[in-house]
């Protein structure tokens, strides 16, 4: 009875797990930035990653699509899983993961390039669209799904540069959504908006994760408890603390936890 | 004598500096706030009026006067021999100066002694004379701001306003160098159009250039200065040189700027610099002596006849002379693309190639376009290596197998031949007048995108 219980559970858990974390440290040369963190990312929802700055959040979001591996001083041990699958076997090409797993940056960086072109730059590689009409469709349902439609589709070959902050951050989106990735990771996408933009992209957010895994970094706690399910405290390197957003922000189990969203470090 | 006045001034200068600084420090004593300058500017103020006043008069003193002197020396001169041409008076003059030099004359005569006499009564006066006055003037502007200076001496602002007359002074010598420089050279341009009778386009579009061989009279013939083989030549080098140093440049730069390790780039980017840093007459006897040779060999190895002075042997060696200035100005703006913008690639799975290639580059593309701009303006403009690798005839051809000559070539053979200067300029300034508008719009072109580009990202 009770292992059934349990064995119930561990499938409930398979089910519901888009990544797994065990055991990773990160470090760049000397530092240790990432100490021994395990975690377990819930699949279509929002998991924020909160905690001082410092504390090694980006540098944990860049490992689970192999970003790090751009700096050269970088080194990731431990094992991340993605739908069961190790991200950082032999076998596995950080290219093709990129494209499961987009990524959005905290400052809006669109090509200079149209607006079309940014959107269609992931699929072109990716080889997603046989001709024209499915590139077009493509680039109009990742711009509809990144609410920004409306906004360019009369300036399609305007460049992207032009665009507002908001507007930009928006566009990234879509032009990490147009390579359907199965999950979307988010570096403070915010954090260069103005709060009508914030609000805009918050609510977007929001909408993502009928369809994606995302992950979001913020230094905004009231963000954190706005837009995500789950909620993970980093501290100097360590993950203090993982759980249900609602419950890390009103009974929080950890005394750092604490002192953090009640503004006494930070 | 003229630089220890010079050094007088200045050091009389000096003085009033200190005292100026001191009465201020004195004026303000316990309470130095009540002073509207602090003592340091009471005695800068006085420094560069005292400096300014003495050397303005030892300018203007020394000048005049040793003009007035001169003028008199050619008057007596004239007095004692008034049947003597300007030239003559020239030489008895300064014959007269070296001997009172005690140096050699070219003939000694009652006359050159008498005036060498002269000149050596004069001459001190002149010297001792203006010194004592650039003093004395200098010592009477220190005195007066000595005198002038009170607690509300507006010493800072007086200061700052002589400060800033200077830097607005030299920015107006050198616009004015230049302004003269391109004045006279179109004045030399119109000289020759007017020897030629105006007939421009056969300079322009002239295939036949010997200007000197068809000289009467110091008038030049139009048939003969023909100037298009020279810009064939010049283009052809051109042409060759950038199709060595643009995909060389450019790819080291790439390689450089995202490819190499720390460690390569450590010693390559110095290296590079040091190609840059060799004189081009150095590339100039390397093409002559170890490139063409090689060429012709190779050359008559395979039945081909090259010119033992060839278009492509100074292309190519002036195209690997441009690579460092290619390699280097690409691998900035390459840098200068921010890494958000690979990242962002990247995050989207493309691999390095890819978003070299169609983020990296198209985002620089302004920048390498100026940078080919800057490296084509000093393929034309560059000399040594064509004088001593392309030869000298002016040979219309478009095969990089023979000699050509170039724009710049031809102006050295004008300038250092030994046809008389009045007749050699004319041709040799239109030419560098020719050259000077080329490659002035070239830079212009090439500011202007790089201008463009930087608005791109701000
Ligand atoms: N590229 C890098 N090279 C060296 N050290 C780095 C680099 N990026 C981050 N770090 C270090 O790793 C630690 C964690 O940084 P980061 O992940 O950016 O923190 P956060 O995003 O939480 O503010 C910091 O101590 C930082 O100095
Ligand atoms: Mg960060």
């Amino acid at each position: 009875m009770l292992d059934d219980q349990k064995s119930m559970e561990r499938v409930m858990a398979d089910e519901d797990t888009k990544i797994t974390a065990k055991g990773v440290d990160v470090f760049y040369g000397d530092t240790h930035a990432i100490k021994s963190v395990d975690v377990n990312i819930q699949n279509r929802a929002v998991t924020a990653f909160i905690g001082p700055s410092g504390c090694g959040k980006s540098t944990f979001l860049r490992c689970i699509n192999r970003m790090n591996d751009t700096i050269d001083i970088c080194r990731v041990t431990g094992d991340i899983h993605l739908d069961g699958q190790d991200i950082y076997a032999r076998d596995v090409d950080p290219v093709q993961l990129r494209a499961r797993v987009g990524m959005v940056f905290q400052k809006p960086n669109p090509f200079p390039k149209s607006i079309y072109d940014n959107v269609s730059y992931g699929p072109k590689i990716h080889g997603l669209a046989k001709n024209k009409a499915e590139l077009d469709e493509i680039v109009e349902k990742s711009l509809r799904r990144a609410a920004i439609w409306d906004e360019v589709k009369d300036r399609l070959d305007a460049p992207g540069t032009g665009l507002s902050g908001g507007q930009q951050q928006r566009l990234c989106i879509g032009r990490a959504i147009a390579t359907a990735p199965e999950v979307l990771l988010m570096d403070e996408p915010c954090s260069a908006l103005d709060p009508i933009a914030t609000a805009q992209v918050e609510e977007l957010i929001d909408e993502l994760r009928q369809d994606f895994t995302v992950v979001i970094v913020t230094h905004s706690m009231q963000q954190a408890a706005r837009v995500s399910q789950k909620t993970a405290f980093f501290h100097l390197g360590n993950l203090v603390e993982y759980g249900e957003t609602d419950k890390i922000f009103t009974n929080p189990e950890d005394p750092r936890t604490e002192s953090y969203i009640t503004g006494r470090i930070g | 004598m003229f630089g220890l006045t010079f050094l007088a001034v200045f050091a009389l200068s000096a003085l009033f500096y200190a005292l100026a600084r001191n009465k201020a420090a004195v004026l303000g004593g316990d309470t130095p706030r009540i002073l509207h300058s602090r003592p340091n500017y009471h005695g800068f103020l006085a420094f560069l009026l005292s400096a300014i006043a003495g050397i303005l008069v030892l300018l203007v003193v020394w000048v005049l006067w040793g003009a007035w002197i001169e003028s008199r020396f050619i008057a007596s001169i004239l007095d004692a021999q008034p049947d003597l041409s300007p030239i003559e008076v020239e030489l008895a003059l300064s014959d007269a100066r070296a001997l009172s030099e005690g140096g050699i004359a070219s003939r000694t005569d009652a006359l050159r002694e008498q005036v060498a006499r002269e000149i050596s009564g004069q001459t001190a006066l002149h010297h001792y004379g203006t010194m004592i006055l650039s003093l004395v003037a200098a010592a009477a502007a220190g005195l007066w701001c000595l005198r002038a200076s009170h607690v509300g001496w507006r010493a800072r602002n007086r200061s700052e306003t002589i400060i800033r007359r200077l830097l607005a002074l030299m920015a107006v010598i050198a616009v004015a160098t230049t302004a003269g420089i391109v004045l006279s050279l179109i004045f030399e341009t119109l000289n020759f159009f007017n020897n030629i009778d105006w007939q421009v386009h056969k300079f322009l579009f002239g295939t036949t250039w010997s200007p000197l061989s068809g000289v009467q009279e110091g008038k030049l013939d139009p048939d003969k200065v023909g100037a298009i083989p020279l810009f064939a030549g010049t283009l052809l080098i051109t042409v060759i040189a950038m199709l060595v140093a643009t995909p060389i440049g450019l790819f080291a730069a790439i390689y450089l700027s995202d490819f190499a390790s720390a460690g390569v780039r450590a010693w390559a980017k110095p290296m590079l610099e040091i190609l840059a840093g060799i004189p081009t007459v150095v590339y100039g006897f390397f093409a002559a002596i170890t490139l063409a040779p090689f060429l012709r060999n190779t050359g008559e190895s395979v039945g081909l006849s090259i010119a033992s002075e060839s278009a492509l042997a100074a292309g190519v060696v002036m195209g690997i002379m441009i690579i460092p200035f290619i390699s280097s100005l690409s691998d900035d703006v390459i840098n200068a693309v921010p890494q958000s913008l690979r990242d962002g690639s990247y995050g989207l799975g493309a691999t390095k190639a890819e978003t070299i290639r169609q983020v990296v580059l198209p985002a620089a593309l302004p920048g390498i376009v100026s940078a080919v701009l800057l490296g084509i303006s000093r393929a034309v403009g560059e000399t040594m290596i064509v004088v001593m690798a392309a030869g000298q005839g002016a040979n219309l051809t478009a095969n990089p197998l023979e000699a050509v000559t170039t724009v710049t070539v031809q102006i050295v053979m004008l300038i250092t031949g030994d046809t008389e200067a009045s007749t050699a300029a004319g041709p040799a300034f239109t030419l560098g007048f020719t050259l000077f508008c080329m490659t002035l719009l070239m830079n212009v072109v090439a500011q202007r995108i790089v201008r463009k580009y930087r608005e791109l990202y701000d």
